[in-house]
């Protein structure tokens, strides 16, 4: 099977105030992949996200996804930020932000209609989540908050999901619900690209790693990249070592 | 003829119904008295739904500094134009408003200080500006000679002293703003709650946060010969406070936003107009805060909730230990 590109990162260069944060990286995220990317924490993960999608100012570099510019495509692209980017007091409920996925498609001004409420009540239910609709969105814990926004990317029919640390703070059963979703994903031909922080079930869950300090260690497919050599690299080695490969 | 008989008949049991329950209805009816009750209300719904997306977004202490910072502009604008034309007073609020906000910024994006560090600065000193330069221009020799006594209205706000042109200009805000809050509710829930996720969507965050900022400095300039230039950031902010304690819905914050405002500027307005002498900003503040206050007591997120829910917990609790 030949492997086509899907998301191509050439020279990207960030900073903050000045402070370089990423230096002249080139990503390849293959298509119809689960791909992992795991570097230290500051390494730039979260940051490479939104260079990516656009959401913050690049110093250098190009970004095609599908080909094409992100501002043609972002309709396609399903994007769950770290969970503390969000408003928790913000007066909503779980249906309610589901919905926030159908905005893109409808434009404008205009209101949700009764279809758009039928898709996101279909997305709570993949998500095991339909007997919380009426939830205020703060009364979730980690792992139901987490399943409601997956279930937003769902509602959002994208064809790529960006996703920043999905796992982090969940418990196991929701951990399986989203590692379920992301294959089943993957069997309808989409692609998605997590960060992840857990070195002991990278190889269980994804089958293309990014390794990221700064720069790009290494990327490819799982069993080739996933070695001591490059978590070394990447100052991820400490205490970690790949025994069960 | 008959109409007359009728009209009359039902003013006067209307009248005395509302004698019966402590109301003037001398007052209520009253030209003036409908005026200025309109123009606070109006202007009260409009902070109120706005200022409930500038709390949720963390950003309140913006509109009390802008509040603050129009004052200078009210007096140079008097100082330049030697009237007290109330388009040309509103004109120099927005002008020193909106600069002290774009020197806000400018700080806030280059240097390190803390951000409520900044607002206080540029508050105090728009606002100590303006003070100076109000008592600059009492007994000048140029200055003084054109009638100044409705300048210090603009500091606590004046019911006694608005006029229709005013209500006017609040009307000529309120309903873009309110146009502009009801077409883009769905994007300023989505901005308000997930500003990033927004982006990714393309909505443009710039643009979000230049409507907010609009709507809040026309609230603030309209609002301030009513209301004041200390106390409209109140107007902002004590509807939302008091609206979030009732629902986690939030169109209906808004709405219930929208009447905490309304209900107090016109409780307000009336015991500023039977009082003479009494400033109708503080006035509608009261009640305003009342209204908070008492919400944070009884509301269902509100104390009383949580000490019932607890100790319905520990009772619980020792039930099923005794058990
Ligand atoms: N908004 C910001 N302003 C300034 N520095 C930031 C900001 N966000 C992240 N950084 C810095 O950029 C670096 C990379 O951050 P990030 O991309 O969040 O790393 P990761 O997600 O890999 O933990 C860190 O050193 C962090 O301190
Ligand atoms: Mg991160």
């Amino acid at each position: 099977m030949s492997e086509n590109i899907i998301v191509k990162v050439e020279d990207l260069t960030m900073a903050y105030h000045d402070k370089p944060v990423l230096w002249d990286n080139d990503v390849n995220i293959v298509e119809n992949s689960r791909t992992a990317i795991i570097g230290p924490n500051g390494a730039g993960k979260s940051t490479l996200l939104k260079g990516i999608l656009g959401l913050q100012k690049t110093l250098s570099g190009t970004v095609e996804i599908m080909g094409k510019s992100v501002k043609q495509v972002y309709k396609k692209i399903a994007y769950i930020p770290q969970s503390n980017s969000v408003n928790w007091d913000f007066p909503t409920t779980a249906l309610d932000v589901v919905l926030m996925g159908r905005y893109v498609h409808l434009g404008w001004i205009k209101r949700p209609k009764k279809k758009d409420i039928e898709i996101a009540r279909n997305a709570l239910h993949k998500m095991g989540m339909q007997d919380y609709a009426k939830r205020q969105i703060s009364q979730l814990s980690g792992g139901q908050k987490q399943r409601v926004f997956i279930a937003r990317a769902i509602a959002q029919n994208a064809e790529i999901y960006f996703m920043d640390e999905p796992l982090a703070g969940v418990d196991k059963n929701t951990e399986k619900v989203i590692i379920d979703f992301l294959k089943d994903s993957q069997k309808q031909g989409k692609t998605s690209i997590v960060i992840h922080h857990d070195l002991n079930t990278l190889a269980d869950y994804f089958d293309h790693l990014v390794i990221l300090n700064k720069r790009i260690i290494a990327q490819g497919k799982m069993s080739e990249t996933l070695t001591q050599a490059n978590l070394d690299a990447a100052d991820m080695g400490g205490g970690f070592t790949i025994a069960a490969m | 003829m008959l109409s007359v008989y009728l009209n009359k008949i039902f003013s006067l049991n209307f009248a005395n119904l509302l004698n019966a329950i402590g109301l003037d209805f001398e007052i209520l009816s009253s030209y003036t008295f409908i005026v200025v009750c309109l123009g606070t209300m109006i202007l009260a719904t409009v902070a109120g739904m706005v200022g409930t997306i500038t709390v949720l977004k963390g950003q309140s202490l913006i509109g009390d500094a802008i509040g603050h910072s129009s004052y200078p502009g009210i007096i140079i604008a008097f100082m330049i134009g030697m009237s007290l034309d109330s388009v040309s007073l509103m004109i120099g609020a927005i002008i020193s408003g909106t600069l002290a906000f774009i020197i806000i910024q400018f700080i806030d994006k280059n240097s390190k200080l803390n951000l409520d560090a900044v607002l206080a600065v540029i508050l105090s000193a728009f606002f100590g500006l303006g003070m100076v330069l109000k008592s600059f221009i009492q007994g000048h020799p140029i200055y003084g000679k054109v009638p100044q006594g409705g300048l210090s209205n603009y500091i606590f706000g004046q019911a006694a002293f608005i006029r229709t042109i005013d209500v006017q200009l609040i009307l000529a805000v309120a309903i873009p703003s309110l146009l502009i809050l009801f077409l883009f509710y769905k994007e300023f829930k989505i901005f308000v709650f997930d500003e990033v996720y927004a982006k990714s969507i393309g909505l443009s965050s710039t643009l979000m946060y230049v409507l907010l900022v609009l709507i809040t400095m026309s609230v603030i300039a309209t609002g301030l010969k009513l209301v004041g230039a200390i106390l409209i950031s109140s107007f902002l902010i004590v509807p939302g406070i008091t609206a979030l304690q009732w629902s986690n819905r939030f169109s209906h914050v808004l709405i219930i936003a929208a009447i905490v405002g309304s209900f107090s500027a016109f409780v307000g307005t009336y015991i500023s107009s039977v009082y003479a002498g009494m400033s109708t900003g503080p006035c509608i503040i009261v009640v305003m805060s009342g209204l908070a206050f008492i919400s944070m007591f009884i509301s269902p997120k509100g104390l009383l909730a949580n000490w019932l829910r607890r100790r319905k917990y520990l009772n619980d609790l020792s039930k099923s230990l005794i058990d």
